[in-house]
């Protein structure tokens, strides 16, 4: 520190730019192999239900090639219905990944296309963490860019959807997002077509991932309209919203699912209606420097009542024709919040829709959602136009958090930088050493500081005490009045908390967000020891191995996609809910009585039906917990024949062990899921026979039997008919029909 | 012969006009034909959609068997007296269904709406060996009331919506409910702006306060509290204030981790705030001011910051079972 200024700085620069990279690299690794939880405890598997259907759809453009992608029609899914798969799917992640597959192979490295997906969402964490970083630093400082990459790498927030094998959207979408918002910034500031251009294609890449994107297409306006207010209208402003917005309106529409919405739902008026404001601005603006006073005031007040009374009329007038569509169902229940509850069961049945607590801000997010305040305070005290967005990103963010759970995902990248700005100020203040020396070397503690609190994040433990002792040495001389005995109690004591954040990060992944969710763990609670249920794998194996290829099974809609997926049979719904009174029959048919869904089931060609059932090994996310929704929903386009009412016991409770439900027998009639014996053991089932149950009788598969196979009711002798004349013929005509449909 | 067998043929049919003239005499007597009885109702309901019975108009409309029209009942008791809240909601909601059926176009002489009264017709609850009100009743065209004919409050509630429900079930009638529009929201949306409006309009001249970054930055932290203190959820679930915990003691502290109370979240809100100006008073330590100032700001943000996270952590660590870590006590 005693060299000469110049000397110093160049080395500074050195120093800083090797710093910053090894931490980055650092935060890449911890990210990296803190999703590894997985893949380490049980194998390197596809998770849960929405990836098991980008994982066969990603197969199936690898193996057919992209075009054939796009015009590939489903017919093993909603059936009879099939499903258009190239036109109703975001396609970025099968395109990444099928790129990174196609590149591999060029390459001459052998990689299965599963261990890519499997991979994927890790690998994106990293480079989400870097655009972070180069987002805060944009915004706020490099110190503060740190901190928020090195949050952003180990926060369980993010790492719940970006698990390995949690092969979804959101696991590049984030990436996407967050790389949008950093080149949208860098326009902004610069006011540049080069980086308004960028920007463009960034969104293009989220468009192509995640229907999230419309967060983007409503927040960038947002900034926009905010700035205008606020009288920091610039021409930098309007060189970077109108190159994004026509860029970004034409890419965004080159995707076939996304197609012509952004000129037509509301959802993306916004957009159009920032963009005609400010190019009315900015004539204005220019008309101002052109015409004299009086005349400006003058078109100023005609023309804006015009154009507004245009406008207005303009959109209503769309609206009626029907060319501009009403709200999305799932949009509107983010402002009316009272909204799915009543109207639409199968988006208020979805766990993930849900209004968020406290507890889990707190469990997601730990000390950041405490310190993310301080962030946004210190944005509104200095702010500039870039501090604008930001704060908008944070207050959006955190109020969308609050409506649904699933919505968190956005918050976390908000809320890693600004409590990356707080944490960064704060021992700014404290590890400076000198107020004379601070211009000179502010870049380079924080850099400083960030190393070691990034290594004392990932390494928690080890060389804590060594690295402090070292810190401490270096605050001996004391400035503003704060003794550097306080300031390093303040700095241990900081240091605590965001190691307790690193280890709170590495025990919620560990234990809450690492479950492949298809293989199950549970510890016996006499010898400890850790056993594994491979229930589901078994059922579906079964199901591909002794079954004929076209079978058409049934089951409730959350498994539709693995079955697709892992047996590769025909179902007749599955998780992308698009056709909801489809899924209200098969709803309808799991919760009549046996003889009425016995005639949906040959209605619709089922073959088997397979229920999950919970109660002997006590598994809570059993079919008949989701009964009651079942039945709400089939009661939503059935209100005739099902009715929630008649499902209820006479204190209220739902009856859901009732001679209603088709087959559910416990071993020894005691359910352990709900500590309950059943209403009615040993029953027999007349037009349905098990076909298999798995070890742990999870999953319980059925077989339908065919008309003419099962033994009918034996009918009393008085209320027996002698059938009219043709009845037998047309019998044999029907099963000879179905035959032939066989 | 011939002619003997049409005398008897016509003497029969005299007898026969003469007996089912009596017993059509003897009917009126002792109650009114159904046709009658559909016919004063359905004047009775021109007056007034929701129509008010008394003790032997209910046993003459409602319990008197010659019937060919569905009635919904409520009993209630709806004088101050009775000192019954609840009652004055349910009539209400129970009258804007009976508005609703009345002049919608599935309107006919099938079903009625009916109130009584416990002062009007305290024989009535007798009769049905009631003790509560209000209850809700359907009494079918044919047969008597079964269980399910009695609406459940206690699980469905009584809003105008889940009694239109409970209707299109028993009867097979859907009612759709039009709420006499509410003006109140627009009403207090108008009152907020003008408000707001005036007050800039009087402060015109000095508009200063606008551009106070401490007072936008107060409401967007403000905000971010509300948010992260799950505010959303208790609007959106309702909640309880407080639970009563088995002991006798008030628990203010939500058990589970799926669940929270009124006062919870406002603890948690408090503890939020208390850390961040805990952090803020640090940063703000650095700046330059009178020497022990800083020093005291100093120490109340670290004491702030350390004690008020080892709080909230403990409170998460309650709700979270097999939480494994707490910092400075449990």
């Amino acid at each position: 520190m005693n060299r000469t200024p110049k000397m110093l700085n160049s080395k500074v620069a050195g120093y800083s730019s090797l710093i910053t990279f090894a931490i980055l690299l650092i935060a890449w690794l911890a990210g990296f192999s803190s999703r590894l939880f997985a893949v380490i405890r049980f194998e390197s598997i596809i998770h849960e239900f929405d990836p098991w259907f980008n994982y066969r759809a990603t197969a199936y453009m690898v193996q057919n090639g992209w075009y054939n992608f796009l015009n590939w029609f489903d017919e093993r899914a909603w059936y009879p219905l099939g499903r258009i798969v190239g036109g109703t799917v975001y396609p970025g992640l099968m395109i990444t990944s099928g790129g990174i597959h196609w590149l591999l192979h060029v390459l001459n490295i052998p990689v299965h296309i599963r261990d890519i997906c499997v991979f994927l969402a890790p690998i994106f964490s990293g480079l989400t963490s870097i655009s972070t970083y180069l987002l805060t630093k944009e915004l706020w400082s490099a110190g503060a860019g740190l901190f928020a990459a090195s949050f952003i790498a180990i926060v369980p927030g993010y790492i719940s959807r970006s698990v390995a094998g949690s092969y979804d959207n959101e696991g590049i979408a984030i990436f996407a997002l967050q790389f949008t918002y950093f080149l949208w910034v860098r326009s902004v500031k610069t006011g540049s077509v080069f980086w308004s251009a960028a920007a463009a294609l960034s969104y293009f890449y989220m468009v192509s991932a995640w229907g999230g994107y419309v967060f983007i297409i409503n927040l960038i306006p947002l900034h926009v309209f905010v700035l205008l207010i606020m009288g920091r209208y610039s021409p930098r402003l309007l060189t970077s919203y109108s190159t994004f917005y026509i860029l970004g309106l034409l890419f965004s529409m080159q995707i076939p699912f996304v197609g012509f919405q952004p000129i037509r739902t509301s959802e993306h008026m916004a957009a159009l209606g920032v963009f005609v404001l400010l190019m009315a601005v900015a004539t204005l603006r220019h008309l101002q420097s052109v015409l004299s006073r009086n005349e400006f005031r003058k078109l100023f007040i005609v023309g804006g009542l015009l154009v507004g009374v245009g406008v207005f009329v303009a959109v209503v007038v769309l609206t009626m024709l029907g060319v501009v569509a009403p709200w999305s169902g799932r949009f509107y229940s983010l402002w009316d919040t009272g909204y799915a509850k009543i109207h639409i069961p199968i988006i208020a049945s979805v766990s993930e829709h849900q209004p968020t607590t406290w507890f889990s801000f707190f469990f997601d997010l730990h000390i950041l959602v405490c310190a993310f305040p301080v962030g946004v305070w210190y944005c509104i005290k200095q702010i500039n136009d870039e501090r604008v967005f930001v704060v908008l990103y944070a207050i959006s963010a955190v109020y969308f958090a609050g409506v649904m759970v699933r919505l968190m995902l956005t918050l976390t990248p908000v809320v890693c930088m600004l409590a990356g700005v707080a944490f960064s100020g704060l021992l700014d203040v404290f590890l400076q050493e000198d107020s004379s020396k601070r211009m000179g070397t502010a870049i380079s503690t924080a850099t400083e500081v960030d190393e070691a609190e990034d290594s004392i994040e990932k390494k928690t433990l080890y060389d804590k005490a060594g690295k402090l002792k070292h810190r401490t040495k270096h605050d001996a001389q004391q400035d503003t009045g704060v003794s550097s005995n306080l300031k390093s109690i303040v700095i241990l004591a900081v240091l605590m908390l965001l190691m307790m954040f690193a280890v709170h990060c590495t025990w919620v992944t560990s234990n809450a967000y690492s479950s492949p969710s298809i293989v199950l763990a549970f510890h016996n609670s006499q010898d400890g020891s850790r056993n594994i249920l491979d229930d589901f794998r078994e059922a579906y194996y079964w199901l591909s191995q002794n079954t004929a290829d076209d079978a058409r099974v049934m089951s409730w809609w959350d498994y539709g996609y693995q079955i697709a997926g892992m047996a590769n049979r025909t179902t007749l719904v599955d998780n992308n809910t698009w056709n909801n009174s489809h899924i209200a029959l098969v709803g309808k048919a799991m919760s009549s009585t046996e003889e009425k869904s016995y005639e949906i089931m040959t209605s619709l060609d089922v073959d088997y039906v397979l229920v999950i059932f919970g109660g002997v090994i006590g598994y809570s996310g059993d079919d008949i917990n989701k009964f009651l929704w079942m039945v709400r929903i089939a009661e939503g386009e059935h209100p005739k024949d099902i009715k929630e009412s008649d499902y209820f016991t006479d204190c209220g409770e739902f009856r859901r062990f009732g001679e209603l439900k088709l087959d559910y027998r416990g071993p020894s009639g005691y359910d352990r899921t709900r500590n309950a014996v059943i209403g009615n053991k040993d029953f027999d089932l007349t037009y349905l026979e098990e076909a298999y149950t798995t070890e742990h009788w999870l999953v319980r598969i059925y077989r339908v039997k065919k008309p003419h196979e099962f033994n009918r009711p034996s009918l009393k002798t008085k209320e027996r008919t002698i059938p009219p004349a043709n009845f037998i013929s047309r019998k044999v005509v029907y099963s000879a029909a179905l035959n032939e449909l066989d | 012969m011939r002619l003997l067998h049409k005398t008897l043929l016509s003497g029969l049919l005299v007898v026969a006009i003469f007996a089912i003239y009596a017993a059509a005499q003897s009917k009126s007597k002792t109650g009114l034909s159904l046709s009658e009885k559909v016919q004063n109702l359905v004047d009775m309901n021109a007056k007034k959609p929701l129509l008010r019975f008394n003790g032997p108009k209910f046993r003459e409309y409602v319990k008197s068997a010659p019937r060919n029209y569905s009635m919904i009942v409520m009993l209630t008791a709806l004088a101050p007296s009775r000192q019954c809240q609840i009652c004055r909601h349910a009539h209400d909601e129970f009258a804007i269904v009976a508005n609703s059926y009345r002049f919608s176009s599935t309107y006919s002489n099938k079903l009625f709406f009916a109130m009584v009264d416990f002062d009007d017709g305290s024989e009535v609850f007798q009769l049905l060996r009631l003790n509560t009100a209000p209850v809700f009743m359907h009494f079918p065209a044919k047969g008597k009331p079964k269980g399910a004919d009695t609406m459940d409050i206690h699980r469905v509630g009584f809003a105008a919506d889940s009694i239109a429900k409970f209707v299109a079930e028993r009867t097979d009638i859907t009612i759709r409910i039009f709420r006499p529009p509410n003006y109140s929201g627009t009403v207090a949306m108008i009152t907020l702006v003008a408000l707001v409006g005036s007050f800039l309009y009087i402060r015109r001249n000095n508009l200063e306060f606008l551009y106070n970054k401490n007072l936008w930055g107060a409401i967007a932290v403000f905000f971010c509290f509300a948010m992260i203190s799950g505010q959303m959820w208790n609007h959106i679930r309702g909640p309880p204030l407080v639970h009563k915990s088995q002991n006798g003691g008030v628990a203010y502290i939500h058990g589970s981790s799926q669940g929270q109370l009124v006062v919870e979240t406002y603890i948690v809100m408090f503890l939020n705030a208390m850390i961040v100006l805990g952090m803020i008073l640090l940063i703000e330590s650095g700046t330059p001011k009178a020497h022990n100032k800083n020093r005291i700001m100093a120490m109340t943000g670290l004491v702030l910051l350390t004690v008020f996270f080892s709080f909230l952590l403990s409170v998460f660590r309650s709700k979270a079972q097999g939480y494994p870590y707490s910092f400075l006590f449990k």
